[in-house]
């Protein structure tokens, strides 16, 4: 491979990682390591060495930096996600996702156990209550997709809720609540408590979404 | 890996403050990515240059500590190959690049701004 393919292959790995960055930024870094490309290969051909062994030094100065690469991205492309809020609503985010956490795990927590101890649908064993395993299964998906960030996890959350009441719906259509142990009221409440829980999740997830600050500091009149 | 504390320069960015005052020590107040990467290499008498990635996040974090300055080099002094951003020791740079150069056994180097 010639140093200028390889200097090809660093220059499109640079744009590869500069993506979506701001502009000044991403060009500062494509601009100044092509700089550095072209003095680097002029340099070595001055002192007459191999075009191989150019292009191998070449690629060994990219792949040790990678990580780097990767650190310095992250930095960047946070700071224009504005993910660098002052410290005091950093903390807060943090504390309002941790609860989020916290409540989501609980919620499911506690369904399952309902489904599995006392049964929430009709009497224990019910198989209506495995549609709960649908909203669970939601939950694990999502947060997957979502990669847990904040801003897709009030989606999540949403969802869950929604989940829940469509269960709710689905029961009562199947005439469950007409079961000797299972009332209306029951059917509404308990399935009302696990959407409240996992709205107010999602509530907590959308406290703990980065950019929410800056939306209240442009407010007029703010 | 450990962390880096608030203000403490990781040994590649004292080795860059050094690299960068000997280079204006000798004359050449300005210099650019790859010329520092050359002259690191001549001092650390190492086989390979250092790599982009690192290079260039060391400068930024120099830079954002108020040692260094950088500017793009004058359009006219290009001569058909792409245009370098020049560096340059800001005077704080000059102190801590100098304190570096004598350091206290068991003491980190510490950037501009942060309390010794």
């Amino acid at each position: 491979m010639t140093p200028e393919r390889m200097a090809w292959l660093v220059t499109r790995w640079v744009r590869f990682y500069t993506r979506d960055l701001p502009a000044p930024i991403a060009e500062r870094r494509v601009d100044e390591i092509a700089a550095d490309l072209h003095d680097h290969i002029a340099h070595e051909r001055d002192r007459g060495t191999g075009e191989r062994r150019i292009a191998l030094a070449l690629a060994s100065r990219m792949v040790r930096g990678l990580a780097a690469d990767a650190t310095w991205r992250g930095r960047h492309a946070g700071a224009a996600a504005g993910r660098t809020a002052p410290p005091e609503v950093a903390m807060r985010n943090k504390v309002a996702y941790r609860l989020a956490v916290g409540a989501t795990i609980m919620a499911m927590l506690f369904l399952v156990w309902l489904m599995g101890a006392v049964g929430v649908i009709g009497v224990e064993g019910d198989r209506a209550d495995l549609m709960y395993f649908g909203v669970i299964a939601l939950g694990f998906v999502g947060a997957a997709i979502a990669r847990f960030r904040p801003r897709g996890m009030v989606f999540v959350l949403l969802a869950m809720a929604a989940g829940q009441a469509l269960v709710a719906v689905a029961a009562l259509l199947a005439g469950k609540h007409r079961s000797p142990v299972t009332s209306v009221y029951e059917l509404l409440g308990l399935n009302g408590m696990f959407i409240v829980l996992f709205a107010g999740a999602a509530w907590l997830f959308h406290r703990a979404t980065p950019d929410r600050p800056r939306r209240e500091a442009t407010k007029p009149g703010s | 890996m450990p962390r880096r504390k608030p203000g403490a320069l990781v040994p590649l960015e004292t080795e860059i403050l050094e690299a960068a005052l000997s280079m204006q020590r000798s004359g050449q107040a300005a210099f650019h990515g790859f010329g520092l990467a050359q002259t690191m290499r001549e001092q650390s008498s190492s086989r390979s240059l250092t790599s982009h990635g690192t290079l260039y996040k060391a400068l930024g974090r120099l830079e954002e500590f108020g040692l260094l300055t950088s500017h793009w080099e004058d359009a006219a002094a290009v001569e058909g190959r792409p245009r370098r951003r020049l560096y340059e020791l800001t005077g704080e740079g000059v102190r801590v690049a100098a304190a570096a150069a004598r350091p206290v056994p068991g003491r980190l180097p510490r950037a501009a701004g942060e309390p010794a």
